[in-house]
């Protein structure tokens, strides 16, 4: 009897002994917290350390689960909330209030995520982490990298890079897979463009029907053909759907100007004058009361409570205050911030100290204007919406997205690819909806990734991409 | 780059430059360039941080260099040196944070808050700088030393 119970004893202990040792090898250690009364844990060696948050500074325009920056000790990094981003329920936080979070370190880069609460650090054995079951309801499977028991609890094990990793993926996605649409309507674009430019195989079609005028039609694809490599050549001029129709429409008022034959632009002289009709109203100089009544009833009734306005090509700046006023009239509670940019030096470094007689202020911008010894000039109050930059729009700029960029007759004065890709750019970088205001005799079509709203007279498009 | 800023950079390299040079200083036609440009043998570089982000280069030729040293230090009543050593090398970093400085200090006054870095010193053949999505203003400045390029590429925060 005595040697079975010995025998007994002997295996339970050495059963002991082995479970014992399963539990010295302890090979993983986590830091475990609860997401709406759940057990989950993350492996401490992507923890920097166990965090409280207080005042979280908010990152407009980001998905519903960050919740925005967070200044660790002179570092900043993005705060993300776990139970916003599983979808699981969690009561909003009260203004100020403390809340426990995790500060991971990422491949990547530091990332913070709020939790309900922080439990506790628990070692196991990575032997005993059990695989995920399919049917884990809150939380997708992809996330966890498995599950494990200790002290009669369950803990999910969260694995923090995939959650990390999808968003980089949807980012990623973005860039090489844009939006639906983008890439055919590109190269509808670009078969368009180069069909544009042949007039002369256009008019062909055109003429067939008429055989008898032949000559003439021949003779006007030509003169357009020669009048676009002119405008070309002469203004830096570029001509393609964007202003097609009314550089055609253009053409025919041209030859009722001119001598029979002498249609083509042969000087400078021809070229600019040819051009003088293109011009949006009001260029280089403040708009009429009806103007910018006009614009403020064509531009959307909401943009956002942060406006970021780009105003390109803006020169000596008359458009660039009027065009804030206007905002400021229209969207009084938002925080309005326009960039203007132009290449020309002398022009734009006077713009932000323009001062005018009180002549030629219209009475509509007088409100807005202070009296100062020279003559009238913007109040702080408008000056501050504005920042003028020196700046190439061929170059690179490290602008924030923006809504609205207001370019009138600006585009036709770029390469055609450049625009396509700077209306690209607009777009992926603003994730709303985005507008631009063209020039009056410019048109926005979907080969440029545009969509116009409004038609007369001011050319609001929206950036469909 | 925001107009503010340029005047006070061109200002404080032609006052700077007159000031310990003693001699005449033309200002070259002022420009903007994205891509990656060539460093012409001595670049001195200045940090900036504040309202802004964006670094200063000061960029010449050897030559130049040597000669711009020579008439700062003859100035001061100091010995010329025959190489570009360490006295070289010292001289024309303070001739950066010369300019550098007084440019900061009239921003500020303008209401801008700039802080600097300490100023770099690189030297070499065949160089380039490229800042990513930041434009850079040039600022040539002629004297009878030769060229030196304030290059200047600062970003809003």
């Amino acid at each position: 009897m005595a040697t079975v119970a010995n025998k007994i004893r002997k295996r339970t202990t050495s059963a002991l002994a082995r479970e014992e040792e399963l539990l010295e090898q302890i090979d993983f250690k986590m830091v475990t917290f609860s997401l709406a009364g759940k057990d989950y844990g993350i492996d401490i060696m992507k923890i920097k350390e166990i965090a409280r948050f207080v005042h979280f500074t908010y990152v407009p325009n980001t998905p519903p689960y960050v919740r925005g920056v967070y200044n660790l000790r002179g570092e900043i990094i993005s705060i993300i909330d776990l139970r916003g981003m599983f979808n699981l329920p969690h009561e909003e936080n009260e203004r100020g209030e403390e809340e426990a979070g995790l500060i991971l370190r990422l491949e990547s880069n530091l990332i913070g995520v709020v939790v309900d609460k922080i439990d506790k650090v628990i070692g196991i054995n990575s032997g005993s982490i059990q695989p995920p079951h399919p049917i884990f309801g809150d939380i997708n499977i992809k996330y966890i990298s498995g599950v494990v028991e200790n002290g009669g609890r369950l803990y999910i094990i969260l694995d923090v890079e995939k959650i990390l990793a999808k968003k980089e993926e949807i980012s990623e996605k973005g860039k090489i897979f844009p939006p639906l649409g983008l890439d055919s309507s590109s190269d509808i674009g670009q078969k368009k463009l180069e069909g544009s430019i042949e007039f002369k195989e256009k008019a062909h079609t055109d003429s067939s029907k008429s055989t008898g005028q032949n000559s003439a039609v021949d003779n006007d694809s030509l003169n357009l053909e020669f009048i676009t490599e002119s405008l070309l050549a002469l203004e830096g001029f570029h001509v393609s759907l964007l202003n097609l129709d009314w550089i055609q429409s253009r053409y025919e008022e041209w030859k009722k100007e001119r001598p029979a034959g002498a249609y083509q632009l042969a000087t400078k002289q021809d070229s600019t004058s040819f051009l003088r009709p293109f011009s949006s109203p009001f260029t280089g100089g403040l708009w009429s009361k009806d103007y910018a009544e006009k614009l403020a009833a064509a531009l959307p009734p909401d943009l956002g409570k942060q406006l970021h306005v780009w105003n390109p090509g803006c020169g000596r700046g008359y458009e660039t205050f009027s065009l804030a006023v206007v905002l400021r009239k229209k969207y009084p509670n938002s925080i309005i911030k326009v960039w203007a940019s132009d290449k020309d030096l002398l022009s734009v470094s006077a713009a932000p100290n323009l001062v005018f007689s009180p002549g030629e202020v219209p009475e509509w911008l007088r409100e807005f204007m202070v009296e100062g010894k020279n003559g009238l000039f913007f109040s702080p109050a408008v000056k501050d919406m504005v920042m003028f930059e020196y700046h190439d729009i061929m170059n690179s700029h490290s602008m924030p997205p923006v809504q609205f960029t207001f370019a009138r007759d600006l585009f036709s004065y770029l390469p055609i690819d450049y625009v396509k890709t700077m209306i690209r750019d607009l777009h992926d970088r603003y994730k709303g909806p985005g507008y631009i205001c063209l020039g009056h005799n410019e048109k926005g079509t979907i080969e440029f990734g545009l969509e116009e709203i409004t038609n007369q007279p001011l050319k609001i498009c929206k950036i469909v991409g | 780059m925001r107009v503010e800023y340029i005047n006070p950079f061109v200002e404080a390299a032609y006052s700077v430059l007159t000031e310990v040079l003693n001699t005449d200083i033309k200002r070259g036609e002022l420009f903007l360039k994205s891509t990656s440009m060539s460093v012409l043998g001595v670049a001195a570089i200045v940090g900036l941080a504040g309202d802004v982000e964006g670094r200063v280069l000061f960029d010449m030729t050897h030559d130049t260099a040597m000669k711009v040293t020579n008439a700062m230090l003859t100035s001061m009543g100091m010995e010329a040196i025959a190489t570009f050593d360490d006295m070289g090398k010292a001289t024309i970093t303070e001739l950066a944070n010369m300019i550098t400085g007084q440019a900061v200090t009239k921003l500020h006054n303008l209401g801008f808050s700039f802080d600097l870095t300490p100023p770099a010193l690189i030297t070499g053949q065949n160089m380039e700088i490229s800042d990513q999505r930041v434009e850079a203003l040039i600022v040539p400045m002629e004297c009878q030393y030769g060229r030196i390029e304030i290059n200047v590429a600062v970003r809003e925060r």
